[in-house]
């Protein structure tokens, strides 16, 4: 069972899936990218199962957008990687996605995607 | 002439070949002894090298090659090769702007940042951050961030700094943290971010910063009056800001930095008169009067024998420019080099048009509309090379090759062949470089006359209007309907209809305004929304090939009267564009002409009249000559 971090509120948000291990700073650059653009987040910790390899950003990414009711979710992994998806995409073809080692401004960028989705804003 | 031509009573094969600025056109064709043409195939190749010159000979042997390919013919078959001679005109354009704004003293950043904080006015003197302990209370500040300051440590900075008693009423932000600021300070202020020279900005400054609800633009700061109540300014010091209310009008937030001599200019540039010599009179008319006043002059001096520009003003450059590059053009090795002084420009057609141009000191990338002018302007050339070009394809061809007839008259024969078509028509060839119009009468005589700008001008206009900086993307937008990607799975067509797609479309496109061409959408970089860019788009194409179409038209009507005018067909490029021709069609249905594109041979569309008018035109010249042979 999922433990949530943020209180959901009334409002639709983008849903964060967060692996427990994923670090801070890119948590909190992402959730910095989608609050720039006026947009709530929820964000959810996702263990994952235990006999198995802990889920990837993207498929984190993949799961929240299909629970999120704004249909767009972040997926962020144990190592650092992040991944946005849109509730309507197959899991294969992620809206926007940062490896492992990126900068705070990519973080940020990915948040900032997310949000854009929402908005039906451009993207670059 | 060889036994295989079969003469006069036999059949014979002939190819006419049409070698254009782009493309290379070819047409192949049985003429029989009675004199009728059976028309074989088409083939159509770009042309190589420049038009007029002998590397021309390579995409002419292509084409002829593919037609006989196609037909199954083969080259020893053929007995005369028909090459065009070219239009003797080339055709140049320049574009200057007449205005520019510039800020001295880096006293306004009118940018539109697309996440401004807070909303309302905030007026202080301009402090950096790093020195806000050090304020006394009560003083108005407006607080200056440079780049590196994270936002949590920016709002709880001036946080403390307000519960210390100082008056913080405003914040310039480097980073694109506005939002973030605002949502965790104690004090709701005004903040504008993303001020990427924000080292700039003059500290100890009284400034003010205003940022306006979502969806509404700035009430003070783009009122000269707001700005003089802002910063007590009399009459002749309002006089003097006006220029940066003017600058900030529409924008959503705006910062305004008053110093000793700070100033915003929006200066016009001493753009020059143009010289035009024709119809036995020198007329001169100054540039920054417009492009309707420049071409109302042309008209007067109507046929035109030269047009210069002020030496020293931009209208002079301008035209130095033009002549410059048609010297290069018209240089031909191990031949004197033209004179620049010796190239007369024989057409100009005008333009208003307006450049976004980066402001002159700006500290966030602000970015004016300035006026500017665009001149297409052409000359005639007596140095074309196509006998040249015709001896390599008879070498290379093993067969006769020569030049069978200038292009105006033969583009005229071959649109005779559209269904629905006779004389008295005229012929608009919708070029690159120029507009030309033709008119055989019913006598059977041809006049043919070329102005200056076509679709190359289109494309510039587009180009620099929606401040594209790259040819090919407004190529596209020339080319392909515009739509608005509205979400993974659908997109909106520039008509309204909406369309579903079954593959996602990708993220790059995602909510952009984009062309549809034959591979995909592909975006189109521009803020504007699609309604802006279709506008654009269409205004360019008005007032380049509507303006021409008309302008051509009545130099080649009975008395200049479009009335006496019955036919028109148009041909060339742009007579496939899907608007064009429309727009063309809607100016002239006032004169009562028939105006449509040309579908040359029942089959080929506005494509391959001068290839066929040649082949016509062989055949008309082997009659005559069986019913007089010369010996």
């Amino acid at each position: 069972m999922p433990d949530r971090v943020t209180e959901p509120g009334p409002r639709p948000a983008v849903l964060v899936y967060r692996h427990p291990g994923a670090p801070t700073p890119v948590l909190r650059q992402v959730c910095a990218g989608v609050e720039e653009e006026g947009v709530p987040t929820d964000v959810v910790d996702v263990p994952g199962p235990d006999d198995a390899p802990p889920p990837s950003a993207v498929a984190l990414a993949h799961a929240a957008a299909g629970e999120s009711r704004l249909g767009v979710g972040i997926g962020l992994d144990s190592s650092g990687a992040a991944a946005v998806h849109h509730g309507t995409l197959p899991e294969g073809t992620p809206v926007d996605t940062t490896p492992a080692r990126a900068f705070p401004s990519d973080w940020r960028r990915v948040g900032r995607t997310a949000a854009r989705v929402v908005k039906h804003l451009p993207l670059g | 002439m060889g036994a295989r031509e079969g003469g006069p009573l036999g059949e014979r094969l002939v190819v006419g070949v049409d070698i254009g600025n782009s493309t290379t056109e070819a047409c192949l064709a049985v003429v029989a002894p009675d004199g009728s043409i059976t028309y074989l195939g088409t083939d159509l190749t770009r042309t190589t090298g420049v038009k007029g010159t002998p590397d021309n000979t390579e995409g002419a042997l292509k084409a002829i090659r593919g037609t006989l390919t196609r037909a199954g013919r083969s080259a020893g078959e053929v007995g005369t090769v028909l090459l065009n001679e070219a239009t003797p005109v080339i055709s140049g354009l320049a574009m200057e702007t007449i205005t520019e704004t510039i800020i001295t003293e880096s006293t306004m950043i009118g940018h539109n940042p697309t996440t401004p904080g807070g909303e309302g006015l905030g007026v202080g003197t301009t402090r950096s951050i790093a020195e806000l302990g050090e304020r006394q209370p009560g003083e108005p500040v407006v607080c200056v961030v440079p780049h590196g300051w994270d936002f949590d440590d920016v709002a709880a900075t001036l946080n403390a700094a307000v519960a210390a008693g100082v008056d913080v009423v405003a914040a310039i932000l480097a980073g694109d943290d506005a939002v973030l600021v605002t949502n965790r300070l104690t004090r709701p202020i005004p903040v504008v971010d993303e001020v990427s020279a924000v080292e700039k900005v003059p500290l100890g400054m009284l400034a003010a910063v205003e940022v306006a609800p979502p969806g509404r633009t700035i009430r003070t700061l783009s009122n000269s009056y707001g700005l003089a109540t802002v910063f007590g300014l009399d009459p002749a010091q309002t006089r003097q800001v006006s220029p940066v209310a003017r600058a900030l009008t529409g924008n959503r937030s705006a910062v305004v930095v008053r110093t000793p001599t700070g100033d915003v200019t929006d200066r016009r540039i001493p753009v020059g008169e143009l010289v035009l010599h024709g119809a036995g009179k020198t007329l001169r008319v100054d540039v920054d009067a417009g492009a309707e006043a420049i071409m109302e002059v042309v008209g007067r001096a109507q046929p035109l024998d030269d047009a210069r520009g002020e030496p020293g003003t931009h209208v002079g450059g301008m035209l130095a420019q033009v002549r410059d590059t048609m010297a290069d053009v018209m240089d031909i090795a191990g031949q004197p080099d033209v004179p620049v002084s010796e190239i007369a420009i024989r057409d100009v057609l005008a333009v208003d048009t307006f450049v976004p141009a980066e402001v002159r000191g700006g500290l966030a990338g602000e970015v004016a509309l300035e006026n500017a002018v665009a001149l297409a302007a052409m000359v005639r050339t007596s140095r074309s090379r196509m006998q040249l070009v015709a001896d390599l394809v008879s070498e290379g061809l093993g067969t006769a090759a020569e030049i069978g007839g200038v292009e105006g008259e033969m583009a005229v024969g071959g649109a005779l062949t559209t269904p629905g078509v006779d004389r008295p028509v005229a012929v608009l060839d919708l070029g690159g470089g120029s507009t030309d119009a033709a008119l055989l009468t019913r006598e059977g005589e041809c006049t043919a006359v070329h102005v200056a700008g076509a679709g190359e001008l289109v494309t510039k206009l587009i180009d620099s209007e929606l401040a594209l900086g790259d040819r090919d993307v407004a190529e596209g937008v020339k080319w392909f309907p515009l739509g608005k990607v509205e979400s993974f799975f659908h997109l909106r067509h520039e008509d309204g209809t909406v369309e579903f797609v079954d593959q996602p479309l990708p993220p790059h496109v995602f909510a952009r305004v984009v062309v549809l061409t034959a591979d995909g959408p592909a975006p189109v970089p521009t803020r504007h929304g699609l309604d802006h860019v279709r506008r654009v788009r269409r205004e360019a194409k008005r007032r380049v090939f509507v303006v021409n179409a008309l302008r051509a038209l009545r130099q080649v009507a009975p008395g200049g009267n479009l009335r006496a005018l019955e036919f028109v067909v148009l041909l060339g490029g742009s007579a496939l564009d899907f608007e064009i021709p429309d727009m063309i069609a809607d100016a002239l249905a006032p004169y009562g002409i028939v105006c449509g594109t040309g579908n040359v041979l029942g089959t080929e569309g506005p494509r391959n009249a001068v290839a066929s008018g040649l082949v016509r035109a062989h055949t008309a010249r082997l009659a005559e000559e069986a019913r007089c042979p010369t010996g």
